[in-house]
């Protein structure tokens, strides 16, 4: 029982951390490497909101609005120029994280944050006592998962976006602004990005570095989802479960890994990943 | 290319011929420390105490009547950033001596042009163990000192005999964690579980699952400082684990970051605010007056920073000069009386120390429960005499 | 027509010695400045520099792999650690006497390839994209550097190595030890990257569709690249851990790895010598700066990279060069290769079937686009076939070329089936392929682009340029044709739309091929262009026994020189005859009459 919810929870955990990640690639077809500093920002935004002696959880909406108006001026100013050439927009948004991380640094410091927990304390799951804040995870995740499949499958930017998946120059020809598109979209992952990082900050120190240990396995976990949510909820319950059976039984460290190693031997052998079954 | 090459042999003559002093100006003291990386929280507290140390030393007339001058360089927590910080110290500056609080990685990356330099280095870290270098003295405390205390207290207060170990998968976490599980067998406890995360680790939900089956008695941690030591214990707390808890790895700063999650930890170090001596008195006063609001709070590794600077100042007034070879002689010698009580690096380059066992409050303060007079660091470098 | 080959270019065939003149003579001055530099230099500099100048060899192979082949690379830093972890670990703990010393070096060579074969193997397969062999290489230091904190005493973990026996070399000595190191492998990868061979690189980045049609084994070329380069990033870790006399994880971790990405960009990718410069110069200047500002010294540097990356994706050294070219005015003439005709293969059996196809059908998801398609084609046959748009010609002869096509049915070529077979093998079995919309190496020389077809019958030189460059006969007569014979030494991609086709069709003829797929090759050419090429084709097919599959809407021009027609509507072949009696057909007319598409 412990270890199903533990496989879950993991899961849900992962599902918050790279769904943002997952709504720029699929779109913009550009992995923004700088998510790791959005993470961070959105976790800054909770500190600098119960600083402000607001409630931990007006953290939530602030980060998404600070998040996505940050991801807006990124979009505008460093993704549109590199539409083109993808790798060198990895290249662009890791250096834009350097620039975030240092700039967050010069503004707090580089010491761990104290900020209150949004919940604390266990409650009884059958017949294990489990963390009431892993649970409320594993709810943000399926909260989090529906809206955005509403949002895909429901309104028309759902549909333009969709439109630009599956061809974009057709969708271009069908009169869809794409480049709105791109903007919208990207400020929602961006803005999805912060909002993990509020969630995070229950579970994690929170210092300017927190989001890059986040990064690595968000980013595998999209590129084995390719550009479907679905997928990527597949993803995340099968290596988050991987990682949680190795690390329980085999041995923490190669836990640790598994995520990264298991999801590029996927992705040699089959190249679209998880996104066609 | 060649531009390149001759504008930076350029530059480098010039400043070298600047920083070129004299037997008559001040005496300089490196100081390596990780401003950026891991241990940069902790680094600011580390350079005030050095300040202080030197201030007050100068204020009182400086050593051989010239004066102490400091010299910080990062070495970013790590390998690569603390060649260059010492190469920058040692050739660039021309340091007398090197004091400082770093990461493993730093000091072994630096002992080489230490070596090289012929430096005296004092490293005011405590660290794993068995670090041995000709060249350089430590005067912070090794497993031998640090964890004796707790399992002692453990055994005897809590009736603790299964121990369940956690620690980050590095030099420090494994062998304080080595040591740990020796100790506990030797006294007749037992060790229901060791397990490690990659230091960049930031999900320790199975580890805490397994540590639940597990039940121990107690739990002893040895995480790499900072964000995975918080991460461990955010995410013990909210796995509803309350058990005795001794984290080998955290400082009153870090214990006031974590806020309430921290209450109840036991930690064992040899220095806390809250030593009752009319040293750690003056030191924490002259402390706040110098720096105010902008005081670190001193800890276990600024502490010995400052401690250090002074038993160089007196190993320098011993030998008469600061000529590296005599201090090198002069420095297991001399002993001083700081905040930590009376240290004096007479055991293989080591130190003896007397050991404070504390708990967390909840007001984020640490109150001594034990105090432990003179723990031998044990053979540390049976080679060094 | 040989005596037509001293016409064909006068311009006198320029030694290879000429061309390497000036960067020997830069190096040597390089290597001299090495030697003299640590008498000057305080020992600050020398050690900082030492180091320096050897990330600055990994920049270079960093450069290699990004900037000529294309390949993101942040896996050199792993390269790079494990081979100064070999040399530690065995110092430490094993021995360091000489021989021990030389097992070193073997190992830190050794192992690096071993593990650059693996990460090749993994990153580059048929199908494999850019972006996943970037991924690849991330997760590779990432798993290094894991076993190295795992490692305890035998790596060290997070502490690192430290204290063991080292060469015995003084401060001057590792200086200069590694300045030469660099200069040695700058100049070396200098010359390889205006070699013949080093084409490649640039051909495999710029278009390995066009390299694998001319039987050249991408996959392989950056594997082999991978595996050279990571014995090349092993042995500066050799002397890393020497001359250091320490390594530490983050010797060999992801971050390191995106440090020299970020060398190389703000110096400039493809640029060899930028990357070299920024990786010392910036390098130096963070050591210098480590004390005074180590947070706003990252941010500068991370914001400059931003900025470079977005506005001068060639770096500093692009800059550079788009500054010298506005004050000197032109590029620097290009030495042109000399044209000559190739002895021919000897001719094939004219009577064997050479193209044999039975029962042919491919299908996307639901939607069938080839169904049951037979058809056999002899030597000196020319084919055409037609159809509106849509009918499924272009999917036919991409699977007459590619094998790793998921069709149904048999395709063989010359009595072998191309089943699995991936387009480089089959082109080994003797077939040619033009595209549809002309594909070349656009950042190559019209000559460059010609001698890379020639790789598979010339194995091009690792060191220099061939001064001669010989073609088929057929090859030789659509340069001239076309007049591309005065262009060779242009870039190809300034060509015309009309040029770039010939080009390709040159190249492809070049290959000398059994059998030739030609799709479309006269579209956006001119008449008289049109009808010199038709004349090449058709002597081809009928003198030199050639077969060829022609795809093409132009009924006139199919008319004229086809030996039969096939026709395919919806998928299928519907007729299959004599150019008259197909043409003639009432079918071609019905199919013609509401398409419009002629």
């Amino acid at each position: 029982m412990l270890l199903l919810l533990d496989i879950l929870t993991t899961a849900a955990i992962l599902f918050v951390v790279s769904v943002g990640l997952l709504a720029i690639f699929g779109v913009l077809k550009i992995i923004n490497f700088a998510h790791g500093a959005w993470l961070t920002i959105g976790a800054y935004c909770a500190v600098v909101a119960v600083k402000m002696g607001l409630n931990p959880w007006a953290g939530l909406p602030i980060a998404f609005v600070v998040g996505a108006l940050l991801g807006g001026i990124a979009e505008l100013l460093i993704i549109r120029p590199l539409y083109r050439r993808p790798l060198d927009a990895i290249l662009a948004t890791w250096g834009l994280g350097i620039v975030i991380g240092q700039l967050i640094t010069l503004e707090f410091g580089r010491d761990v944050q104290l900020i209150p927990n949004l919940m604390s304390g266990t409650i009884r799951v059958l017949s294990v006592d489990y963390s009431v804040y892993r649970l409320f995870v594993l709810l943000a995740a399926l909260v989090i998962g529906a809206l955005f499949a509403l949002t895909i499958e429901g309104t028309r930017l759902g549909l333009a976006a969709r439109a630009v998946i599956m061809n974009e120059t057709l969708a271009r020809s069908l009169g869809i602004d794409t480049d709105r598109v791109r903007l919208v979209i990207f400020m929602i992952g961006a803005g999805l990005a912060a909002l993990a990082g509020v969630l995070l900050t229950p579970l994690t120190s929170v210092d300017p570095n927190m989001g890059v240990a986040w990064l690595i396995g968000a980013f595998m976990l999209v590129m084995v989802a390719d550009t479907s949510y679905l997928a990527l909820a597949a993803a995340c319950i099968v290596f988050g479960g991987v990682q949680v059976l190795v690390s329980t039984f085999v041995s923490p460290v190669l836990g640790g890994i598994s995520i990264a190693v298991l999801a590029a031997l996927v992705l040699r052998i089959n190249s679209r990943g998880f996104s066609r079954a | 290319m060649t531009a390149k090459l001759f504008a930076a042999s350029a530059v480098t003559l010039l400043l070298a011929t600047v920083a070129h002093a004299a037997d008559s100006g001040p005496i300089v003291i490196g100081v390596p420390v990780g401003l950026s990386g891991a241990n940069s929280v902790v680094a600011p507290s580390v350079v005030q105490e050095a300040q202080l140390a030197v201030d007050e030393i100068n204020a009182a007339g400086g050593v051989l009547g010239r004066k102490l001058q400091l010299e910080v360089a990062d070495d970013a927590s790590g390998a690569a950033g603390a060649q260059k910080a010492f190469d920058s110290l040692i050739y660039q500056k021309k340091v007398d001596a090197l004091i400082s609080m770093e990461t493993s990685a730093a000091r072994n990356a630096g002992l080489p042009a230490v070596g090289k330099g012929h430096v005296p280095y004092i490293y005011t870290s405590f660290y794993e163990g068995h670090s041995c270098n000709k060249y350089m003295y430590v005067d912070a405390w090794v497993p031998e000192q640090q964890v004796p205390p707790i399992i002692d207290n453990f055994v005897k207060d809590k009736g603790a005999k299964t121990y369940f170990l956690i620690g980050s998968d590095y030099a420090f976490g494994r062998g304080m964690l080595g040591f740990t599980r020796k100790y506990i067998e030797k006294v007749g406890g037992k060790v229901v579980g060791e397990e490690y995360l990659p230091m960049d680790g930031a999900d320790w939900t199975p580890i805490l699952s397994k540590l639940k089956d597990a039940k121990p008695d107690a739990i002893i941690t040895s995480t790499a400082g900072g964000a995975p030591n918080v991460t461990l214990t955010k995410q013990m707390r909210a796995a509803g684990i309350n058990l005795p808890y001794a984290n080998l790895a955290v400082d009153e700063g870090t214990a006031k970051s974590m806020g309430s999650d921290a209450t109840g930890i036991y930690l064992s170090a040899s220095y806390v605010t809250g030593i009752d001596s009319p040293e750690n008195k003056k030191f924490l006063d002259a402390a706040s007056k110098k720096f105010g609001a902008d005081l670190k709070t001193p800890n276990d590794l600024s502490v010995p920073e400052y401690e250090a600077v002074y038993l160089y100042k007196l190993a320098v007034e011993k030998a008469g000069s600061t000529d590296p070879a005599k201090v090198i002689e002069s420095l297991p010698t001399v002993s001083f009386t700081g905040p930590r009580g009376e240290i004096k690096m007479d055991k293989e380059h080591h130190a003896p120390l007397t050991m404070y066992l504390g708990q967390v409050q909840s007001d984020g303060t640490v109150k001594v429960a034990a105090t432990f007079k003179d723990v031998d660091p044990g053979d540390q470098c049976p080679n060094l005499k | 027509m040989p005596e037509d080959a001293a016409l064909l270019d006068d311009r006198p065939g320029w030694g290879i010695a000429s061309e390497w003149r000036a960067p020997a003579a830069a190096a040597a001055g390089a290597a001299l400045i090495v030697w003299i530099a640590p008498l000057v230099l305080g020992a600050f500099a020398a050690n900082v520099l030492t180091r320096s100048m050897l990330y600055a060899t990994l920049a270079v192979t960093v450069d290699l792999l990004w900037g000529f082949t294309g390949i993101l690379t942040f896996g050199q830093a792993a390269f790079f650690g494990v081979g100064a972890y070999a040399t530690a670990m065995t110092m430490t703990s094993i021995g360091s006497t000489p021989a021990w010393m030389a097992a070193a070096l073997a190992l830190a060579i050794v192992v690096p390839m071993v593990l650059g074969l693996v990460v090749g193997w993994l990153s580059f397969y048929p199908g494999s994209t850019p972006l996943y062999a970037s991924v690849i290489s991330l997760v590779f230091p990432i798993v290094v550097t894991q076993l190295v904190y795992s490692g305890g005493l035998l790596t060290g973990s997070s502490s690192g190595l430290v204290g063991y026996d080292t060469l015995p070399l003084e401060l001057e000595g590792f200086f200069r030890l590694s300045g030469i190191v660099m200069i040695a492998v700058t100049l070396a990868a200098w010359v390889f990257v205006r070699s013949d061979a080093g084409k490649l690189l640039v051909a495999v980045r710029d278009n390995d569709v066009r390299c694998a049609y001319l039987g050249i084994s991408t996959k392989r070329i950056q594997i082999i690249l991978m595996v050279a380069l990571a014995g090349v990033a092993g042995f500066t870790g050799f002397i890393f851990a020497h001359a250091s006399g320490v390594v530490a994880p983050e010797n060999t971790g992801f971050l390191f790895g995106t440090q020299l990405v970020i060398w190389v960009a703000l110096g400039g990718r493809g640029s060899l010598i930028g990357s070299v410069c920024a990786a010392v110069a910036i390098d130096y200047l963070s050591a210098s700066l480590s004390g005074d500002l180590p947070f706003l010294w990252q941010l500068v540097l991370g914001a400059a990279f931003v900025i470079i990356i977005i506005f001068l994706p060639d770096g500093i050294a692009g800059l550079a060069r788009t500054a010298s070219l506005a004050i000197s005015g032109s590029l620097r003439q290009t030495r042109v290769s000399r044209v000559t005709v190739a002895v021919p293969r000897t001719a094939a059996d004219r009577r064997a079937t050479l193209l044999k196809v039975s029962g042919l059908a491919r299908s996307f998801g639901s939607l069938s686009v080839l169904e049951n398609i037979n058809l056999e084609i002899r030597p000196g046959e020319l084919v055409s076939i037609v159809g509106p748009n849509g009918a499924g010609k272009t999917t036919l002869i991409r699977c007459l070329s590619d094998g790793s096509e998921p069709f149904k049915g048999v395709v063989e070529i010359a009595g072998q089936s191309i089943r699995g077979l991936t387009p480089d093998s089959v082109v080994a079995l003797g077939v040619g392929r033009k595209f549809q919309v002309a594909s070349i190496f656009e950042s190559l020389t019209v000559a460059e682009c010609l001698r890379l077809a020639r790789t598979t019958s010339e194995t091009p030189s690792g060191i220099g340029s061939a001064p001669i460059l010989s073609l088929p006969v057929a090859s030789v007569e659509i340069l001239r044709l076309t007049g591309l014979i005065d262009l060779t030494g242009s870039p190809a991609g300034l060509l015309s739309h009309g040029m770039k086709q010939a080009l390709e069709l040159a190249m492809v003829l070049a290959l000398e091929p059994r059998l030739i797929l030609l799709d479309e090759p006269t579209a956006g050419l001119t008449n008289t262009e049109r009808a010199t090429i038709g004349a090449v084709l058709r002597h081809l097919t009928e003198e030199a026994g050639y077969a060829i599959i022609l795809v093409e809407h132009d009924l006139d021009f199919v008319r004229e020189i086809s030996s039969r027609i096939v026709v395919l509507h919806q998928g299928r072949l519907v007729l299959d005859g004599a150019v008259d009696d197909v043409v003639n057909s009432e079918m071609v007319r019905t199919i013609y009459s509401g398409g419009g598409h002629v």
